[in-house]
């Protein structure tokens, strides 16, 4: 369970928000909305503890993120709005860095079904600097099923996906759910999910 | 809290990147090689001359060829993110920095225990000093690629100012090139305390650097 108590952030004394609270239980989907720059990102970042918050405290299933920093980052895959796939590496080359930098188990079959799944099977050796936006997307979202983590942290994930992938993403999404996992993302789209909630950025914002 | 996987696929992947970059390596080599012709040629054929200058022709060079490193170390991870991602995989960013200096010692300065000696031909340096240049660079190098590595690191959210970052490697270079130098010109009784100056100069880099540079990462990262 995610638990984040009154954070506020500052940049450069300006209030980006003030005193924001969520509860993530297990099997629950937070959806971040609001307008361009109120935030989305930051906050994000906040919960991964990238950016520190000028007030507030993060709990990660009781604990202080703070003190437990790697521990907290052993249960969370944070998918950020840019793309962190080398793009000196070839697609497949960046899969197996994933794998092994996140020591996960994942056989190389699962692999071969993702990008089947993806239709990125074609790209295996391509190196990256010549996929389009979306397929480097969908390289990026391979991520979430090879480190296996129970916290899910997407900025801005259905950007640049066609339908199908969307559609399939929001499969990942009710099933990662249904297997006790936790999901929050920012998006303007919302989704047609069970257990989502929608947070509204706005209602912090002072402005 | 680490385990040994994540060392193991940073270090390969530097290297698959370093290897596909390649002709970035040769580029800073031919540098060098240029260089040392440019001031051959700007000298004149005079060999006492070359002899006496030449060591610190040639330790001038590897110096500038040092700053062409500069933006190798951190901006590309930086940019897109994947620095952020290396961290929540449990490396620290000193253990970064560490596999990063490592990595970049063996692909940018190894190469010039090859193109040295050739160096020394074409400057008619004989061959004891040229012995000792190699020892004096062996020791040097780890030391110019750490303060790289804090040059770089201070310089991750600096997208305009390309100079200041090579000015920053020569103002801590300095006493390096201070040094080594000496040593060749030095009477054969000082050699020995010239090169344990030096090497006491490579640990206090080494000891400093992660944390330096993983600082400035950090301070990058939360100012971005």
């Amino acid at each position: 369970m995610l638990l984040a108590n009154n954070i506020s952030f500052y940049r450069n004394n300006n209030i980006i928000f003030k005193d924001v609270s969520l509860a993530l239980p297990p099997q629950k989907i937070i959806n971040i909305t609001g307008a361009n720059g109120i935030g989305k990102t930051t906050l994000l970042k906040i919960l991964t503890h990238v950016l520190i918050p000028k007030k507030g405290n993060i709990f990660w299933n009781g604990k202080n993120i703070k003190k437990n920093l790697f521990n907290y980052y052993k249960d969370v895959t944070f998918v950020m709005d840019k793309q962190t796939s080398n793009i000196n590496l070839s697609v497949i080359e960046n899969i197996f860095f994933w794998k092994k930098l996140f020591s996960s188990i994942i056989s190389k079959k699962e692999i071969d079904a993702i990008l089947d799944l993806l239709s990125l099977d074609n790209y295996r050796n391509t190196p990256i600097n010549y996929l389009s936006n979306g397929e480097i997307k969908k390289l990026e979202l391979t991520r979430l099923v090879i480190e296996r983590k129970k916290l899910w942290m997407l900025d801005e994930p259905y950007i640049g996906l066609d339908i199908e992938t969307i559609n399939l993403l929001n499969e990942t999404f009710i099933n990662h759910t249904k297997s006790g996992g936790m999901i929050i993302f920012s998006s303007h789209y919302v989704p047609d999910i069970p257990n989502i909630e929608n947070l509204q950025l706005e209602n912090y914002a002072q402005r | 809290m680490h385990s040994v996987n994540p060392i193991l696929a940073l270090f390969y992947r530097e290297l698959k990147i370093s290897y596909r970059n390649f002709s970035d390596i040769l580029s800073i080599l031919m540098f060098f090689l240029l260089g040392i012709l440019i001031f051959v040629f700007s000298i004149g054929p005079n060999t006492e001359i070359f002899n006496e200058i030449g060591i610190g022709v040639i330790w001038t060079l590897i110096l500038l060829s040092n700053n062409l490193s500069l933006r190798k170390f951190y901006q590309n991870d930086f940019n897109d993110g994947s620095i952020i991602l290396l961290h929540m995989s449990g490396l620290s960013y000193e253990l970064i920095v560490l596999i990063k200096i490592m990595i970049i010692w063996i692909f940018l300065q190894l190469p010039f225990f090859i193109i040295i000696p050739l160096a020394a031909i074409l400057l008619n340096i004989e061959l004891p000093n040229v012995n000792l240049i190699l020892i004096s660079f062996l020791i040097g190098s780890p030391i110019l690629t750490s303060i790289a590595s804090i040059s770089g690191s201070m310089n991750l959210l600096n997208q305009r100012n390309f100079a200041i970052g090579s000015v920053i490697i020569m103002i801590l270079s300095i006493p390096i090139i201070i040094f080594s130098v000496g040593i060749i010109n030095a009477s054969e009784e000082i050699v020995r305390a010239q090169l344990q100056i030096l090497i006491g100069i490579l640990f206090f880099f080494l000891a400093i650097t992660p944390w330096v540079s993983a600082a400035c990462i950090k301070l990058a990262i939360q100012n971005k």
